[in-house]
């Protein structure tokens, strides 16, 4: 279960959040669409600690982050910790780490986070690269990837941390369009699987098929909430509307 | 009787030209050359005048104005020839080379009337008698004789007579210094037992101070001569019967008082009799090669050593630095970054000169070795912190973000994921810097190393073949350094993770 309360992040001087709440139960799918710079990914972001939210509270699975409070005591390291460990991001641009092996790029987490076994660490990582499909490309390296088989490798790499909730950040984005079914086909079992999951994401079709519920943010609020075929079918605000026309014209 | 701060670029430029002027004549027309002198109405005399008391040095209390017995010497010399004397600052044991390039007319520098002198270049009749001296500290027992200084540490000036003289009794441990004050320093700081040297210098330097003695009496007499080249007989005529007038109306006798080093030697003089010295051979020493490799390879055995392990110390430094320097808590970053900007500022010889004689004074005495491996290892530490930190920025963000996401501390993200893959990026710049190392840690002869290029200054100064040694030392280093190049570009390739 996710509670974040009051969520405020600003850069320098420009409020990028202001004031987010947002409540989801395990297993539920939530989508956040919104234009460029409405602060989704940075809400996204702020919920495993890559930013350090102004204020607010956020809590996952029973640990509670705190905004604001600089994280200079061990207690406060330790709680970022847990809430990095029980969630798993994936990113736009994949992040691979490009010196490993794929094996390696998902038993590193485990092995180094969590000090689990060599053996146990490789057993699992087959596992989820079967899942995803890349069972045979174990000792291969990322460079040696598609851009699909990567962000696959990726969404692998984070499931091997075993998380409570996964992070997507627009994660086919820098796809190719025949490379996105690939990897959301991908999420589209995860969900399926009952993985808790908050995506952010311009696939539009995808977030109507997947979602529990959509989220339009616009200017660090959340503009509109609801299921996806209420927002997509007939938006209550203005904003939402204007750019719902935007994306599916194109 | 000294030098300056021999460097390796001083040798290179020598080697260039002596290529350069290899089987060209004599700059100026030969036999002539008097009337040259004196058409330009200037006498031209080499000489080192740093750490050059009491022969030629600058005066203590103007010192824009050269004083000494040799300065005044030269001048007395000059107005016989009815000319204006200008001394020419050189190197004390490159004089001789620097003659025969014709950087002067004349040497006149406590150069020793020696059958290794003549080889090169004429001599004239003797100025004056020196003797060797040696010089302890106040409280050491004993060593009164040059035999008693065998199983000791004995510092010399390097190129002099005493080294000669040491390197032919054989079984001390010698010490050959650049210059005259830091011989003396090292005696009081204990690193030597004692220091043989001309009684001149041993005069002004040394009585003065009460913690150090003359031990015996001075033994071993020998002349000071001036220099000339070969073919300027009538040069070498002209000065040899200027010194005999200013011996005999008693000029030299005055000049010597007023610099309190005359002495009833001083007689000898007069009865001198040229000796016929017999002409060497030329040396080849690339014909000569199993002499001479031999020699110049222990040399390179020191600088490898020094350089491997000043590197190893210069990496780990750097990389304490560079953590220290990114990741540390405040002030440290700050500290860290001042460490870097005041040793890349600050040039490497002072760096070593504080070290190896600065620090004794606060009382850490280290021995010429680990004075040498710190200061290169210090010094190039910043410099590789620089290429580390250069490495980790070039590291994407994403990678920090990707390991932070998983769960790993910052600690565990450096070590496993952007270390690793700085690694590699900072391959070629180490690299270069532990190629230059190698050839830069040619300095640390400043502080009585003896490696590579300082065993190739004391051959090619006693044999005159600075092209054949030349030649061999450039190969020994690219021997050792080439290696170096294709180790690394194995390694580069090995940690290749890029594979298409």
């Amino acid at each position: 279960m996710i509670i974040v309360e009051n969520l405020v992040k600003s850069y320098h001087s420009t409020r990028v959040l202001h004031g987010i709440d947002h409540i989801q139960q395990p297993g539920e799918v939530v989508v956040l669409i919104g234009p460029s710079g409405c602060g989704k990914s940075t809400f996204l972001r702020c919920l495993n600690q890559l930013e350090i939210p102004d204020a607010g509270r956020i809590t996952i699975d029973g640990v509670t982050v705190e905004g604001g409070r600089p994280l200079r005591t061990r207690e406060g390291r330790e709680r970022q910790r847990l809430l990095r460990l029980r969630t798993g991001m994936v990113f736009q641009s994949f992040n691979l780490f490009p010196h490993l092996t794929v094996l390696a790029n998902l038993t590193t987490g485990p092995m180094v986070g969590k000090n689990m076994s060599q053996e146990t660490a490789e057993a699992l990582a087959r596992k989820l690269l079967a899942k995803v499909g890349l069972e045979n490309k174990t000792e291969a390296y990322p460079s040696q990837l598609s851009g699909g088989q990567q962000q696959r490798v990726a969404i692998a790499r984070a499931l091997a941390m075993e998380p409570q909730v996964m992070l997507f950040d627009e994660p086919t984005s820098a796809l190719d369009p025949e490379l996105r079914d690939e990897v959301l086909a991908v999420m589209r079992q995860l969900a399926e699987d009952g993985m808790t999951m908050i995506v952010v994401t311009h696939e539009m079709q995808f977030a109507r098929d997947i979602a529990d519920r959509v989220l339009f943010f616009d200017d660090g609020r959340v503009a509109e909430c609801g299921p996806p075929e209420q927002v997509f079918s007939c938006p209550q605000h203005e904003r939402t509307r204007e750019f719902l026309r935007r994306v599916t014209t194109r | 009787m000294s030098n300056a701060c021999r460097s390796s670029r001083l040798t290179f430029f020598l080697v260039v030209s002596a290529l350069l002027l290899a089987g060209r004549p004599w700059p100026a027309c030969a036999a002539d050359h008097l009337r040259e002198i004196q058409r330009r109405g200037v006498l031209l005399w080499g000489a080192d005048a740093e750490g050059g008391a009491p022969y030629v040095y600058p005066d203590p209390l103007r010192p824009d104005q050269l004083v000494g017995f040799e300065f005044e010497l030269a001048e007395a010399l000059a107005g016989k020839l009815g000319v204006k004397a200008r001394m020419v600052q050189n190197q004390w044991d490159q004089l001789i080379p620097a003659l025969e390039r014709g950087n002067f007319d004349i040497v006149l520098n406590g150069l020793e009337l020696t059958a290794d002198n003549q080889q090169r270049i004429a001599m004239s009749q003797p100025y004056f008698v020196y003797a060797q001296q040696i010089v302890t500290r106040r409280e050491t027992p004993g060593l009164a004789r040059i035999e008693d200084l065998k199983g000791k540490p004995v510092g010399a000036l390097s190129s002099s007579v005493a080294q000669r003289l040491l390197e032919q009794m054989g079984g001390v441990e010698l010490k050959a210094y650049p210059g005259n004050v830091e011989s003396f320093r090292d005696l009081k700081a204990e690193r030597i037992q004692a220091v043989l040297v001309d009684l001149p210098i041993a005069l002004h330097y040394a009585r003065p101070d009460p913690a150090l003695k003359f031990s015996g009496g001075p033994f071993a007499p020998g002349y000071y001569a001036i220099g000339v080249r070969k073919p300027d007989t009538r040069l070498l005529a002209a000065l040899n019967q200027a010194i005999k007038d200013l011996a005999d109306n008693g000029t030299l006798e005055r000049i010597y008082r007023k610099y309190g080093v005359w002495d009833e030697r001083q007689a000898a003089l007069k009865d001198y009799q040229p000796e016929v010295v017999s002409q060497r051979k030329p040396v080849s020493t690339l014909r000569d090669w199993p002499r001479y490799l031999p020699l110049l390879l222990r040399g390179a055995v020191t600088t490898v050593e020094l350089s491997i392990l000043a590197m190893a110390l210069a990496v780990v430094a750097g990389l304490v630095i560079v953590l220290v320097r990114l990741y540390g808590m405040a002030p440290l970053p700050w500290f860290a970054q001042a460490y870097v900007e005041v040793i890349r500022g600050t040039p490497l010889l002072i760096q070593l000169f504080l070290i190896y004689y600065g620090l004794p004074e606060i009382g850490i005495r280290l021995n010429a070795f680990l004075a040498a491996i710190l200061g290169l290892g210090l010094n190039y530490a910043a410099s590789e912190a620089e290429n580390y930190r250069a490495g980790i920025q070039a590291i994407p963000r994403g990678q920090t973000e990707a390991a932070l996401a998983l769960g790993m501390s910052r600690w565990q993200t450096l070590r496993h994921v952007v270390l690793p893959q700085a690694l590699r990026v900072v391959i070629p710049p180490v690299t270069n810097d532990f190629i230059a190392m190698f050839k830069d840690s040619s300095i640390v002869s400043v502080i009585t190393m003896v490696e590579l290029t300082k065993v190739y200054g004391m051959l090619a100064t006693s044999t005159y073949d600075y092209i054949g040694l030349g030649l061999m030392t450039a190969g020994i280093y690219f021997g050792l350094s080439y290696p170096a190049s294709i180790f690394a570009n194995w390694l580069e390739r090995k940690l290749r993770y890029d594979h298409r």
